[in-house]
């Protein structure tokens, strides 16, 4: 007995003294907001990049010439305001003066100018305006003047979508840059916090940009004024959600996003932990190929498979409280300017025997339908389950094909590999920035009828105009389904109930400017 | 001895060589590419394409693979694709956490596993051997996931005690006291491997009990804990010590589960978030690391067998 009693002794004391060491825990310092991410962004250069997880970094660091109002109409921002030429042709934007870069160069047009050409070459987003432009020239230190070939109406909102967007840099760090992201020594813009660290897999931290300049007026939505309240935010990247939640609660983190649904309840009823729905929904879609295979311009074909499914079951399996989400077959949210029902009677019939009749007529004979769908976001493969499950129910033989979504996205760009597949969307404040209008993205949706109504729609600058081709495009994207809608999500976060100025909704990604402890 | 080590470690070169050729090609030929992760969603396979060309992904792969080696052999490992830092910068920081999870928990395998493994062998068919037994299957059979979550419930949310996640460097601030963010992992790894170590433990002493050798000692009058410490436990050892070299390397390398429940920057959640990301230069990096780790801790537990062992010669 000898033998062991002096081990235990050992390790209790060890434990003790472990004990004792733990309990002068200290927190952070103080004006440190600490944001637990679901993981690592792949680069913060907004030009390049889609990531929303990207863009809520950045969007702190760089600023556009536009960004949006509470109602996501795009306000200025680096930009003082714009004169339109009578034919619409000419738009001359006038920019504020005395915009400090994070290096302390002031910005001019030139800087614009260079970021905008860099974007227009490069840019994930880009080629929406360049496509249509002239030129793009600096016509004086603190003006720019782009000319169209024709009028093009959704310049300002695509200038205000900062995701993949037209951030603002110096003209230096322009001119060299090209389609590969730029590097973190090269994150230099006019934002109201200054890109500090990047430690991989520990934290990207920013701190307070002292001489920002910011725009003037009330703070509305991401525009007018912006104070950098905290000295410091750092986004760590926390995979697991049970640790996001227990390390919010435990206080070593003040905000934590995407929380799943099934713990929305108990959370919104905890006093401790305020949740933060996001006001922009995503929405999951499923592209059917236009390339190649069997649903190739047959669209009779994919009007039975829509037909057969009911979109509600998979929300309800998918996502849970019903607060979360919405089986709205619009491609905007209800109480959005673009919101119509055009065509939306075709969104979730579920109807399999009236699909099963129109699969007969459009010449199905049973020949698989490979269905691509990733594991990486939970709410595809989920929703991908039930649609399957239905369409079998209908008489459709869905070969379901798993991928990570690295593999997917490989394989969706060789049009003989795939009939479906499942991705989901970012809430967008101009229908020309949903991917389904691009025609080169995978499904290569570019039809005749497309074409000639999208023309129309981004060569009219009336918003009233816009509104009625929109709802004519949507229904012939119910007509044709390129791609079907699989509803609205709502996504939240959780914070600490101590976050001043946080609203109980964030607009599309979370911003942390007029936010204090 | 040293004449042994020497050769040893010659025999690494076509090791490692081998062990990059097979890195390199599995790396390569699963699907995806670190450009259309890199891009996004809404990019199109045209986009995809011209930056994949322009970080050089579409060349040969054997043109890939030597211009990669060449560079591996000047102690270049190339820049990682998403962090933009350069690949041993990389993995030096996931290194400081994992070597430091897995030497604490090692310390608490020690401290706990060897000492109960001992308790255990010498209680054998006793009440005290049936309870250290049933702890040690439980605590093997427990997620790690399951315990870490409820230290994390109990020791963070609860009481307050410990932090909840993450982990600075011990050259941040805070310095040697951020050791304390190890803690509640160190803990978790450790109950699953300690109780394998108790299980060791307590049979390598029961097989080794058995022998002649012990019998005598008995004969010769010595003492229970004498017999049990110096001619049962010594022997016992040299399987323990085999057991104690593989479990570190894996906690290094295998310690993923603990890594992200306690969002730890680790080698284990690197390598598979590189995987995911399918971030060529430091999956590559990476394993190439691991493979010469574990050949290392081959090499030091032969080594501790001839220290340990007097019958073993090393030539």
């Amino acid at each position: 007995m000898k033998t062991v009693q002096h081990p235990l002794k050992f390790i209790a004391s060890i434990a003790a003294f472990a004990l004792c060491a733990a309990l002068p825990l200290t927190g952070q310092a103080d004006g440190t907001l600490r944001y637990a991410t679901v993981g690592e962004p792949p680069s913060l250069d907004q030009q390049v990049l889609t990531s929303d997880l990207a863009t809520t970094i950045a969007h702190h660091m760089f600023e556009g010439l536009y960004t949006f109002d509470a109602f996501y109409s795009p306000i200025p921002l680096l930009a003082l305001g714009e004169t339109v030429s009578e034919d619409g042709k000419t738009i001359v934007i006038s920019l504020r003066e005395g915009v400090k870069f994070h290096n302390g160069q002031e910005m001019t047009s030139a800087d614009v100018l260079a970021s905008l050409e860099r974007w227009g070459e490069h840019g994930a987003r880009g080629s929406l305006i360049f496509d249509h432009l002239d030129s793009v020239e600096a016509t004086g230190e603190y003006e720019i003047t782009l000319n169209f070939k024709e009028p093009f109406g959704p310049w300002k909102n695509i200038l205000a979508y900062i995701n993949g967007g037209a951030s603002i840099h110096p003209a230096s760090i322009m001119s060299g840059a090209s389609k590969e992201p730029i590097t973190p020594e090269n994150y230099i813009g006019t934002g109201p916090y200054v890109f500090q660290a990047w430690e991989p897999n520990r934290y990207v931290e920013l701190t307070r940009f002292d001489e920002y300049t910011s725009p003037q007026g009330d703070a509305d939505g991401y525009g007018g004024r912006r104070v950098a309240e905290f000295d410091t935010l750092r986004f760590i990247p926390v995979p697991d959600v049970g640790t996001r939640v227990a390390g919010l609660r435990a206080g070593d983190y003040d905000y934590a996003e995407n929380i799943p649904g099934d713990l929305f309840a108990d959370l919104d009823a905890d006093g401790g932990v305020k949740t933060v729905l996001n006001g922009g929904p995503i929405f999951g879609l499923v592209f059917a190929n236009s390339s190649d295979g069997i649903l190739q311009e047959n669209f009779a074909l994919r009007r039975a498979i829509q037909t057969a499914i009911d979109k509600t079951p998979a929300l309800q399996v998918s996502i849970g409280p019903e607060s979360l989400w919405r089986a709205n077959g619009s491609f905007a949210p209800e109480g959005n300017v673009w919101y119509t029902q055009s065509g939306a009677d075709n969104f979730s019939k579920g109807d399999p025997d009236a699909a099963r009749t129109m699969a007969e007529e459009a010449g199905y004979d049973g020949e698989p339908i490979k269905f691509m769908v990733s594991t990486n976001y939970s709410f595809h493969y989920d929703s991908a389950i039930i649609f399957t499950k239905q369409l079998a129910q209908a008489g459709f033989n869905i070969d379901l094909q798993v991928y990570d979504w690295a593999t997917l996205i490989e394989k969706r760009a060789q049009p003989d590999q795939w009939d479906l597949f499942f991705t989901h969307h970012g809430f967008v404040p101009d229908p020309i920035l949903i991917t389904v209008m691009n025609d080169n993205y995978p499904g290569w949706w570019s039809t005749p009828e497309k074409t000639a109504l999208k023309d129309r729609f981004t060569a009219s600058s009336d918003p009233a105009e816009r509104q009625e081709i929109w709802a004519e495009i949507q229904a012939l994207i119910y007509e044709q389904v390129p791609t079907m809608k699989t509803g609205d999500i709502y996504n939240y976060d959780i914070a600490s109930p101590l976050l001043q100025g946080l609203g109980d909704k964030s607009l599309i990604w979370p911003s942390f400017w007029n936010v204090s402890n | 001895m040293l004449v042994y080590t020497a050769k040893r470690l010659l025999a690494f070169i076509p090791t490692v060589f081998a062990a990059s050729v097979l890195v390199f090609l599995f790396v390569h030929l699963i699907p995806g590419d670190p450009a259309a992760v890199l891009l996004g969603d809404a990019a199109t396979p045209e986009e995809v394409a011209a930056l994949s060309s322009a970080m050089g992904f579409d060349k040969p792969l054997w043109v890939q693979y030597f211009r990669w080696l060449g560079n591996v052999l000047q102690g270049d490992f190339g820049t990682s694709i998403f962090f933009g830092e350069p690949v041993l910068s990389v993995i030096a920081d996931g290194a400081e956490t994992s070597i430091l999870l897995a030497t604490m928990t090692m310390i608490w395998i020690i401290l706990i596993g060897v000492p109960i493994g001992v308790l255990s062998a010498t209680r054998h068919g006793t009440w005290v051997d049936q309870i250290t037994s049933s702890g040690a299957m439980l605590a093997a059979s427990m997620p790690t996931f399951w315990l870490g979550l409820y230290l994390i419930l109990i020791f963070s949310v609860g009481l307050g005690w410990f932090p909840s996640s993450g982990f600075p460097s011990l050259s941040d601030e805070g310095g040697i006291g951020n050791l304390r963010y190890l803690l509640l992992p160190s803990l978790t790894l450790a109950a699953p491997n300690a109780a394998l170590i108790v299980r060791l433990v307590r049979a390598s002493m029961l097989d080794v009990a058995r022998e002649d050798h012990v019998r005598t000692a008995r004969a010769k009058g010595l003492s229970p804990a004498r017999v049990a410490i110096k001619h049962v436990f010594r022997n016992a050892l040299i399987a323990v010590a085999a057991a104690f070299g593989f479990t570190f390397a894996a906690l290094i390398s295998e310690a993923v589960v603990t890594e992200t429940v306690f969002s730890l920057p680790g080698i284990g959640r690197l390598v598979v978030q590189s995987i995911l990301r399918r971030d060529y230069p430091v999956i590559q990096g990476v394993i190439l690391v691991i493979v010469v780790l574990y050949m290392v801790i081959n090499l030091l537990v032969d080594l501790a067998y001839a220290r340990l062992d007097p019958r073993v010669s090393l030539k």
